[in-house]
């Protein structure tokens, strides 16, 4: 889940300082045992999505799947276990999902590849490029709604010729329509500036 | 705004056997100039040499002193290009971080990168766009949010790859209307006729050479012409 613009007090927080908390505390809650403290923290969780100023539209059909996912985890491990051990299973995993979204839903997005690319320079030194990597962790998010339309718009397609359920049917174009994405996308990268040419080989 | 000429000499392009453009001798000084013709005539690949994003299998193409076989990457930042489907120009998940992207790649700032993205969205009155995520947007957003990037650089001409193919009537007005408006150079590749009206040339591409050149109206004539024949 990706955010453009938040004005709360933790869009004001350094996004090293939020992600670095996110990581200690969601293993910190694998260290708590006591229910009483999991649904504290799991109510500062509730408060700090209320007032982080978030676009409750955009959260709410993850929020919903979230819940419904939780909700048999619950009955399962309930089932398995004992009620107690479910709920402090479901109480950790939803506060580490609504931090997430906390934190993530008060992070620009570009401040998040900057993190990134601060996080993956180490593997400078094994001849990658951070930056590359980040761009394609930001492309590849771009372009996930993308390639769902083409999906969707190839199903309907052979859907109407009555290849409503031959995989290949759909898989085939799928590939090719990707491919030429990829290709009309390298050639936009490069009408726009990119440098793709690590800095190592640069003439 | 003193426009570099762009010149093409003796500019052929082949892939494998099959040459795609023939023997092209041009020279392009003035602001406006449109590009028509048929299907598979050439256009694009005409429009893609003048940015270096296809280099001539034989002749030169000079943008001013530089010629793109040697200095393809100082052209892009001169020559922008918006291509026929924005969906796949836009790189970055957010609007303003994608018309941002171009700018990072000209090593500008952060603050002239923001200040640069804010005004070149106030130009294009979509500053309400912004914030929003790409793949959310109209195609007519999207195609305004291609000319955003492309206009945050700066360049001194700008090639549409039929801009308005993808978009509806009143999309493809606006974008007209802002074409218009430009201060640059634009070239325009297109099957829109009514977009050329007020241009200085049109040049009509068929089979890979320049069947004709010259005013709007003319040229138009001459391809309905050769479209009926």
């Amino acid at each position: 889940m990706i955010a453009a613009n938040n004005t709360s007090y933790l869009a004001l927080i350094k996004p090293g300082w939020k992600f670095g908390a996110l990581l200690v505390l969601s293993i910190a809650l694998y260290l708590i045992n006591s229910w009483t403290v999991l649904l504290s923290i799991f109510i500062v969780s509730v408060v700090l999505l209320l007032t982080a100023r978030v676009n409750f539209k955009q959260i709410r059909l993850p929020l919903i799947s979230l819940a419904v996912i939780l909700s048999v985890v619950f009955i399962l491990l309930g089932i398995q276990t004992d009620w107690l051990n479910a709920l402090r299973s479901v109480l950790r995993l939803l506060t580490m999902c609504l931090l997430a979204y906390s934190v993530s839903l008060t992070t620009k997005f570009e401040a998040m590849l900057e993190l990134f690319q601060q996080v993956a320079s180490p593997v400078r030194f094994v001849g990658g490029n951070p930056a590359q990597i980040a761009l394609a962790l930001s492309m590849t998010i771009r372009f996930i709604p993308e390639l769902k339309k083409v999906y969707v718009e190839v199903r309907e397609a052979q859907h109407a010729r009555g290849l409503a359920n031959n995989p290949l049917a759909v898989t085939v174009p799928l590939v090719i329509r990707s491919l030429r994405i990829a290709d009309e996308t390298a050639e936009a990268l490069d009408a726009r500036g990119y440098d793709s040419e690590p800095a190592a080989f640069r003439r | 705004m003193e426009l570099p000429s762009i010149h093409l000499e003796n500019v052929s392009v082949r892939y494998g056997d099959r040459d795609v453009l023939k023997d092209i001798n041009i020279s392009l000084n003035e602001q406006r100039i449109g590009v028509i013709g048929a299907n598979g005539a050439g256009k694009s690949t005409l429009s893609r040499l003048l940015n270096g994003l296809v280099l001539p299998t034989e002749g030169s193409v000079r943008i001013g002193d530089l010629t793109t076989s040697q200095h393809a990457k100082q052209i892009r930042r001169q020559v922008g290009f918006v291509f026929q489907n924005p969906a796949n120009q836009i790189i970055m998940p957010i609007v303003s971080d994608d018309i941002a992207f171009g700018l990072k790649n000209l090593s500008l700032p952060k603050a002239e990168r923001t200040q640069r993205v804010n005004e070149t969205l106030h130009e294009l009155n979509i500053s309400h766009l912004a914030d929003r995520e790409s793949h959310t947007l109209s195609g007519g957003e999207q195609q305004m949010v291609a000319l955003a990037s492309v206009l945050a650089m700066r360049p001194e001409t700008i090639i549409f790859d039929e801009p308005t193919t993808m978009l509806d009537l009143r999309n493809r007005l606006a974008f007209q209307h802002e074409i218009s408006k430009l201060s640059q150079r634009a070239i325009v590749v297109t099957h829109d006729l009514e977009i050329l009206e007020d241009f200085e040339r049109v040049l009509v591409i068929t089979d890979g050479t320049v069947a004709f050149d010259g005013q709007p109206a003319d040229a138009i004539a001459h391809y309905r012409q050769w479209s009926h024949a």
